[in-house]
């Protein structure tokens, strides 16, 4: 029996053609002579080649262009035949300048929130009425608190606080120059413009916007309240962020948040006809079959969702995904 | 540049001339980036990794010295990363989802072959996250990189006895894994909802 075990111990050795000749002899000649260990044998040739089903990645491009640029050393840019999910720096600055005119409007927004927000394409300029800025603040009520985010405060180390599930008061503790804790409802303004800003800013905040998203995802899934601000960061997430995994968790948060809004709608599809991820496109299916379900579904998912199922070049998954969600819509 | 050995590349890296570091990306990254990707399933992590072993590799190319194979030095750096991101409490709850990660099938090959692929993936995926750091670490180093024993061992901080039973035991583990769960196209659909 204990031979038995060192012989097993030594399959992978046989299967990587490591073992010296003698090991490898006496290994085969056990196996001809041990039936457990025959079919222990068979057994472990069996799940090497499973493990084959992994498929080899590729790094993204930007990987490399990001190494070189830190080294400090230029190339000419690679040519890629990848369908790239780009950041959009420019047009996040622009939104990030648009939204806090917008929120300096403030009544405006909140009780047209339905309707679709058009971004002037011009630098903003804050005269809010006396903005604080968060790099100046100390502990405080978010109901203290301008909703207006003052610049691109680096916040770090951003830990969310939920001490009563059962009510609506939540707390939002970060680093910029001192550490402060930011406590509200989480319907209040200030607390909706944080957790957006936290969201958006995953190159400045820490943790990373997987977290960040799933502290939203917890605040407001399921709400009463809808938060148009708050779905309008997710959305902007999803369409901007490189990581499928992000957008994955964008998609999920999504589909959980009370209201669709017309900028949630058009990234959803965007989604489902543009992200190379298969997996991000079938979620996004999901996605907007519950909105269809809620009766917030336009023509134009719909139509998106048609184009889907015939899309002869599109994955299996995301086709019959589509399919169904289609004949969920027309029984 | 391509003509030039691992080695030799790096003693132009040392002598202060960085020009290399984009042909050793190039041969190196691939394997880092699958290794990383492997053995924390997720992808952003991975993405990490590969930056900060490469620039390490510029920061201490002098601690780098030709009797030791460039891949098994770039494997530790990828190897001790991975080790601390995982120690990093906040980091468990970070795993990407079950995904696909491949292009799909040919479809000449049918629908339903097509789908056992994409079933057997997820499968090997949560097959190897369900083994300990360690062990995961010491087979994707032997399966998938073709490491030896002992390279794994030099990468590891352990003896080669202890690879062999690291292999052995994830290899016992896989097993159960693999080769006796079912498969049906229902599984997968389920995993990705």
């Amino acid at each position: 029996m204990a031979e038995c075990s060192a012989m097993r111990e030594s399959f992978p050795l046989l299967l990587t053609e490591s073992l010296d000749a003698r090991s490898r002899e006496l290994t085969h000649q056990h196996i001809e002579s041990c039936s457990e260990c025959g079919a222990e044998w068979l057994a472990t040739k069996e799940t090497w080649r499973l493990m084959e089903a992994l498929p080899e990645l590729t790094p993204p491009p930007r990987m490399r262009q990001r190494f070189l640029a830190e080294i400090g050393v230029e190339e000419k840019p690679v040519e890629s035949n990848i369908l790239s999910f780009p950041k959009r720096t420019w047009a996040r600055w622009l939104s990030q300048a648009a939204a806090v005119v917008i929120v300096a409007g403030g009544s405006y927004l909140y009780g047209h929130r339905t309707q679709p927000v058009r971004l002037a394409p011009q630098q903003a300029t804050l005269n809010s009425i006396q903005p604080v800025s968060i790099a100046e603040s100390r502990v405080v009520k978010s109901s203290a608190l301008s909703p207006n985010i003052e610049g691109r405060p680096d916040i770090e180390n951003v830990q969310f606080i939920d001490t009563n599930p059962n009510d609506d008061e939540v707390s939002l503790s970060f680093d910029i120059t001192q550490h402060m804790t930011v406590t509200g409802n989480r319907s209040d303004k200030s607390m909706v413009q944080l957790m957006a800003y936290v969201m958006q800013n995953e190159d400045k905040a820490q943790p990373s916007t997987t977290r960040a998203i799933d502290i939203v995802k917890q605040t407001y899934a399921n709400s009463h309240q809808p938060e148009p601000e708050i779905a309008g960061a997710v959305a902007r997430v999803l369409r901007n962020d490189e990581h499928e995994g992000v957008r994955i968790k964008a998609v999920d948060t999504l589909k959980t948040l009370p209201t669709a809004t017309s900028e949630t709608r058009e990234a959803l599809i965007a989604a489902l006809k543009n992200d190379p991820n298969p997996a991000v496109r079938i979620k996004a299916v999901d996605a907007l079959a519950k909105i269809a379900a809620s009766g917030q579904l336009d023509q134009a998912a719909v139509d998106t969702l048609r184009q889907k199922a015939m899309q002869d070049d599109e994955n299996l998954y995301v086709r019959t995904k589509a399919a169904e969600a289609l004949k969920k819509l027309n029984p | 540049m391509n003509h030039l050995s691992d080695q030799e590349l790096m003693r132009i890296v040392q002598a202060g001339d960085l020009s290399p570091a984009s042909e050793i990306y190039d041969r190196y990254s691939g394997r880092i980036y699958n290794f990383a990707f492997r053995f924390l399933k997720n992808a952003e992590a991975a993405e990490d990794a590969v930056q900060e072993v490469f620039v390490k590799m510029i920061k201490y190319a002098n601690q780098f010295h030709g009797d030791a194979k460039l891949s098994t030095w770039l494997f530790s750096i990828t190897a001790n990363w991975c080790r601390d991101y995982l120690r990093k409490a906040d980091n468990k709850s970070k795993e990407t989802e079950d995904v696909l990660i491949s292009l799909p099938a040919p479809l000449e090959h049918g629908p339903d072959r097509a789908l056992e692929q994409r079933e057997d993936e997820l499968r090997v995926q949560r097959a190897l996250q369900a083994l300990t750091p360690e062990q995961r670490e010491a087979i994707l180093l032997s399966r998938y990189q073709g490491l030896s024993y002992a390279e794994i061992a030099q990468i590891a901080g352990c003896s080669e006895g202890a690879v062999k039973t690291r292999v052995f035991r994830a290899m016992e583990t896989l097993k159960k894994a693999l080769t006796t769960e079912t498969r049906g196209g229902d599984r997968w659909l389920n995993a990705v909802q």
